[in-house]
């Protein structure tokens, strides 16, 4: 009962700040909406009893990810962020079939979870040993190969980044030591 | 029915007491930096408002309240004032999962002295820390002013740098207690009869270094740089909500990883510790309180060190902070994190 008052709560605080995210037009204001709505998500995930992935949930999307929107925004100077040039009528309506592809994939993946384990013999799992060993041990026995693909596809993006940040004659190596 | 109303009343009770250390401490630690400070310098520091300056806190704070509240005249009204409060309400909030000693009984029930004791805490407190980038990064851009907007891009810079280096430092204790829980980590390091700090020193070097950054002290002070930003992000608020952001930077910051340090690295409210072999207390005369009075000890000595640093040394150039933090912190954080991870199995299991 009161899990399910709090499970509501957090919800409607996800909702909510997912319609700020789209409806405001300020960028500034936009990601605090982002921020809020990403809080609001690690607070369902600490209901739910995934204390793991809630705070995983805040230390990389509310703060790794959501800050260099942040950055980047500062560096807009006042009068381009408060301009109302953003919004893109054609584009949200050709985005909508994509939505509702993307709903039936959540769909699909959530009976799959469910058809997994019937009898709750994962969540009794999860409840013996920890949410931090679960994890563990699921990513490097079962999904070990693709754990590792991902990591290698991560490096890859990581060397892209340095390889196209990188500018060779604006360096000011010997300036500074 | 009543077992709820009980519950509910003693976590009532932690909050209240949780939230009075915080901020009372927080603010009567202004007055222990000036006298450190003045001592340092050889001058007595505030000696006029009551007995050697102990009433000047207050007093601060009434003039902070009482002066007028200026606000500049093309900024962000609401964002401006949402700053300080992103600012304070993280930084409070990480006192959550800071256990201050053992459990204690009261009338038949055992009590932790720990606000909740989830099994991630030290992930939250990282997650919750760096949440502070946000309050700092708005200040900047509300106030609609060059130097603050300097002094929040630098500061926003030290503080993404040095997050990724102190998360890897703190993996080292984390991979030897063996558990995310800070509560648990205090008791491992009892169980195991080793404060962490004896085989963990690079990792507290670099935890330290990321202290002192994360919190802008001196000799990361970069974004105030009195001389050249005036005191950067901080520059159009006034009154008590320029007060509020050292307070909550300078002393609340610096108190909770303070508490985090000791818990991961000097065995939290464990006495003084003779590695593998156990613990000697020459406080043993205070009872049940001596665990309580060993955590005090602890944090009390890491923010005297902390402050002596403020008042001792210049500080780094920008470039030279993020070279450190990239060149020097993350790779020493890594090879320890290997070097753990390598050594630390084949002793304890």
């Amino acid at each position: 009962m009161f899990k399910l008052i709090v499970f509501i709560i957090f919800s409607a605080w996800a909702v909510i700040s997912s319609l700020g995210v789209v409806l405001f037009s300020n960028p500034v204001y936009v990601i605090l909406w982002l921020l809020s709505a990403l809080i609001s998500i690690a607070g369902i995930f600490f209901v739910a009893g995934a204390e793991l992935v809630g705070a995983i949930q805040l230390i990389i999307y509310a703060v790794a990810i959501a800050v260099f929107y942040i950055f980047v925004l500062t560096a807009v100077p006042w009068e381009k962020a408060l301009k109302k040039d953003s919004h893109y009528r054609v584009e949200g309506v050709i985005a909508f079939p994509f939505i509702i592809l993307l709903y039936i994939e959540m769909f699909i993946v959530f009976t799959l979870g469910v058809m997994a384990s019937p009898k709750k013999q994962l969540k009794l799992f999860i409840e013996r040993i920890g949410n931090a060993e679960v994890v563990g041990s699921i990513l490097f026995s079962k999904y070990f190969i693709a754990f590792e693909i991902v990591s290698l596809v991560l490096l890859m993006g990581m060397i892209g980044a340095v390889l196209i940040g990188r500018k060779e004659s604006q360096t000011y190596d010997g300036d500074t030591s | 029915m009543m077992e709820i109303a009980i519950n509910l009343l003693i976590i009532l009770i932690k909050i209240l007491v949780i939230l009075a250390i915080a901020l009372g401490i927080g603010a009567y630690l202004t007055l222990v930096e000036r006298k450190v400070a003045a001592h340092i310098q050889r001058r007595p520091g505030p000696m006029v408002v009551g007995w050697h300056g102990l009433l000047q806190p207050i007093a601060d704070g009434v003039k902070l309240i009482t002066k007028e509240d200026l606000f500049p005249r093309y900024g962000n009204r609401f964002l401006y004032n949402l700053a300080l409060i992103m600012a304070l309400v993280p930084a409070v909030l990480v006192f959550a999962v800071v256990p201050f000693g053992p459990p204690i009984e009261i009338g038949g029930r055992e009590i932790k002295p720990i606000l909740t004791d989830v099994n991630v805490g030290i992930l939250l407190v990282f997650g919750l820390g760096s949440l502070a980038v946000y309050a700092i990064a708005l200040a900047g851009w509300a106030s609609n002013s060059k130097y603050a907007l300097i002094g929040s891009m630098r500061k926003a810079g030290i503080i993404i740098s040095y997050e990724v280096a102190i998360t890897f430092a703190v993996m080292g204790p984390l991979m030897l207690a063996g558990t995310l829980s800070t509560f648990e980590i205090v008791q491992a390091q009892i169980d195991q009869k080793l404060w962490y700090f004896w085989v963990q020193p690079v990792a507290f070097v670099v935890y330290m270094f990321s202290l002192l950054a994360e919190t802008g002290r001196v000799p990361f002070d970069i974004q105030e740089a009195e001389a050249e930003l005036v005191t950067g992000f901080t520059v159009e608020y006034g009154g008590i909500k320029f007060g509020l952001f050292p307070l909550v930077e300078w002393y609340v910051e610096v108190l909770t990883l303070s508490a985090i340090a000791v818990v991961l690295f000097f065995g939290g409210w464990s006495p003084i510790n003779i590695p593998f072999l156990g613990f000697v207390d020459p406080l043993f005369f205070l009872g049940p309180f001596a665990p309580f009075v060993w955590f005090v000890l602890k944090v009390a000595l890491l923010l005297l060190f902390v402050l002596w640093l403020h008042w001792t040394l210049p500080r780094y150039r920008i470039d030279q902070i993020t070279a450190i933090a990239w060149k020097v912190m993350l790779p020493l954080a890594l090879l320890n994190l290997v070097i753990t991870a390598v050594i630390a199995p084949l002793i304890w299991r």
